[in-house]
């Protein structure tokens, strides 16, 4: 177990290197930075004291190695399109709201989920099967900037029931600045797709164990049918349930660009494709490094949650592919 | 095993396609789309960039030569859905015609011989899958700048990965079966084994990664369009109508209806023929790529 958890933590520390080394290669191998003269001509005198401020009138291995340096004491740089902060703080205040979004998103996605795919398989091939399958099929192909547009249209245009974007600045809130009516709609965009999944990997793998011998004995012994599906078919269908939980909680926490530019909110990825957009190098590398080691981490906790969950599965076993 | 005489696997699978309801339907669906695509010229009412100061936001039917209506700049609506048909399936097609010249002699190279070269593909694969791909999109975009060429290239180098992945592990399989042991046997070449033996085995899955491919190529062009960062003007693409549309849309409605159901329909499409794909050439898998 624990030189497991080396090998995977050392794979870790090795692919963060190596995304970093190729982001900061991919930004600089281009002509042209943040500074061009785009807005305006600037002193030349000027110039060079910018570029020597932050660190760009050096080689590019030594910007790099500079950079790694400060990285590994969590001093990411100041943002070159908000100079009066830093690229920790302003991660940290947007990925807070990111956050928000996927915790909601995850909360509504999975209860909804589970629960309709529960249903779905307990009573199989009823019109309230073919409905869940229906709209989960719907829900995983349709991009969710077309289902936030929808729901925009529908609920802000048509009805004038809710606000069309914001997170917190517009509508009613519960407490404070927190669930307020401007996060139903980009949370119930979001969350339609990972629903459909989760949904989906539920119905199908309740379905699965619904037709094996110990269900059969559990019903033949007088068990309750609450029991039979509490304790034995819910159970043994956990694991393909938590692959699911597995590759869609990473999505989630790291943010929709689309969601976040759609409702307008100021969350991590609205601020990398404003970063990208001014080449704010700081910021995308910051925000790569984030979101491969939040990938990273969260992968790996996916697979100790399987050995929790089944005593089978055995870390480190060799697989293909 | 051998098929009963005179039904070979690909009229054997051609019939499990045609029963599938849902994966004609899609086929239907898509057909019509790249019917559309080619000619659209020939189609469409008006050119895609043809702009008429005195025609601006028009809604559907309110002008008899509009029937969509027009967009804020004065240009017919159904005739940049058209074209945007267009640029949708171009980009699509292109990137899984590139992933497919680019991951599949890697992939297959890397699943047979092994090695060192297998080595640092697999790490490469491993990196490419450690973050999200649009991220690398984006950031991708950001130094080749828009437009089409630029978002095919951008969006190509993601999506070999998938191929080249589901390559090598088909690869890795097969090898070890008898009956590439029995072509080993008899003195065949490493080389016919690769191409006689095992990849024609492998096509199937590689079809089906591919045919789930187009959808999300589609999702992704008509994202970054939304997102201004992929196609640029006055070339008309379904994300970016829908993106324009978002500082309109609460009063022309149209402007964002129609090209979401266009990308929505697509989608659909596209995903109804890949299941019934799956399900025609590959009757023993039923999880989804």
């Amino acid at each position: 177990m624990l030189s497991y958890l080396l090998g995977r933590i050392f794979s870790l520390a090795m692919i963060l290197l190596a995304v970093s080394v190729i982001v900061f290669a991919l930004m600089h191998s281009v002509p042209g930075g943040p500074f061009d003269e785009r807005k305006g001509r600037l002193p030349p005198a000027a110039k060079a004291n910018i570029l020597k401020k932050y660190g760009l009138d050096q080689p590019v291995w030594k910007q790099y190695v500079n950079y790694m340096s400060h990285a590994l004491r969590f001093d990411f740089g100041i943002p070159f399109q908000r100079p009066h902060t830093t690229v920790a703080k302003l991660i940290g205040k947007s990925w807070a709201v990111t956050v928000q979004v996927g915790l909601c998103t995850i909360a509504l996605a999975f209860t909804l989920g589970i629960l309709l795919g529960i249903y779905a398989a307990y009573h199989q091939n009823s019109w309230v099967d073919t409905v869940v399958t229906f709209i989960s099929s719907l829900g995983v192909t349709v991009p969710n900037f077309v289902v936030a547009m929808w729901l925009i249209l529908i609920f802000s245009v048509s009805l004038g029931l809710l606000p069309m974007g914001g997170w917190g600045s517009s509508g009613q809130c519960l407490v404070d600045r927190y669930f307020c009516t401007d996060w139903i709609l980009p949370v119930v965009a979001y969350a339609i797709a990972p629903m459909s999944v989760v949904a989906r990997y539920t119905r199908a793998s309740i379905v699965e164990v619904m037709g094996e011998d110990f269900v059969r004995t559990a019903r033949a012994k007088g068990l309750s049918e609450v029991k039979v599906m509490r304790k034995h078919v819910l159970r043994n269908a956990q694991i393909p349930m938590v692959t699911a939980l597995g590759t869609e909680i990473p999505n989630l926490i790291t943010g929709s660009i689309f969601i976040e530019s759609t409702f307008r909110i100021n969350g991590l990825g609205k601020y990398f494709v404003t970063s990208t957009l001014n080449r704010d190098y700081p910021m995308i590398m910051a925000t790569f490094l984030l979101v491969a080691f939040l990938w990273g981490v969260l992968y790996l906790l996916t697979d100790i949650a399987y050995t929790l969950i089944d005593p089978r599965v055995r870390l480190g076993a060799k697989s293909l592919s | 095993m051998t098929p009963p005489p005179g039904r070979s696997f690909l009229t054997d699978a051609l019939k499990r396609f045609t029963q599938n309801r849902l994966a004609v339907l899609g086929l239907i669906l898509v057909s019509f789309i790249l019917f559309l695509a080619v000619f659209a010229e020939l189609l469409s009412p008006f050119p895609y960039d043809q702009v008429y100061f005195d025609r601006v936001l028009l809604m559907p039917f309110q002008h008899p030569e509009h029937p969509l209506g027009t967009d804020e700049v004065g240009r017919d609506y159904l005739s940049r859905l058209i074209f945007g048909a267009r640029t949708s399936m171009l980009v699509s097609l292109s990137v899984q015609m590139i992933a497919l010249l680019i991951g599949l002699p890697i992939g297959a190279l890397a699943g047979y011989f092994g090695g060192a070269f297998d080595f640092v593909v697999s790490r490469i694969i491993d990196i490419m899958t450690a973050f999200p791909a649009l991220l690398f999109t984006i950031l991708i975009i950001s130094v080749l700048g828009g437009g089409i060429p630029t978002i095919i290239v951008a969006l190509s180098i993601t999506s070999w990965i998938i191929i080249a992945r589901i390559t090598r592990a088909q690869i890795l399989t097969l090898r070890e079966q008898e009956y590439c042991t029995a072509a080993r046997g008899i003195g065949a070449s490493e080389w016919r084994i690769l191409f006689r033996h095992l990849l024609p085995n492998a096509m199937s899955p590689i079809l089906i990664a591919l045919s789930f491919g187009i959808p999300t190529v589609i999702f992704a062009e008509a994202g970054l369009s939304f997102l201004g960062l992929g196609v640029n003007d006055p070339i008309a693409s379904w994300g970016k109508m829908v993106g324009s549309s978002n500082a309109y849309v609460r009063v022309y409605w149209h402007l964002a209806v129609f090209p979401t159901l266009a990308i929505a329909l697509t989608m659909l499409g596209f995903s109804f023929l890949g299941d019934g794909l799956r399900d025609a050439l590959d009757p023993k898998q039923k999880i989804r790529v």
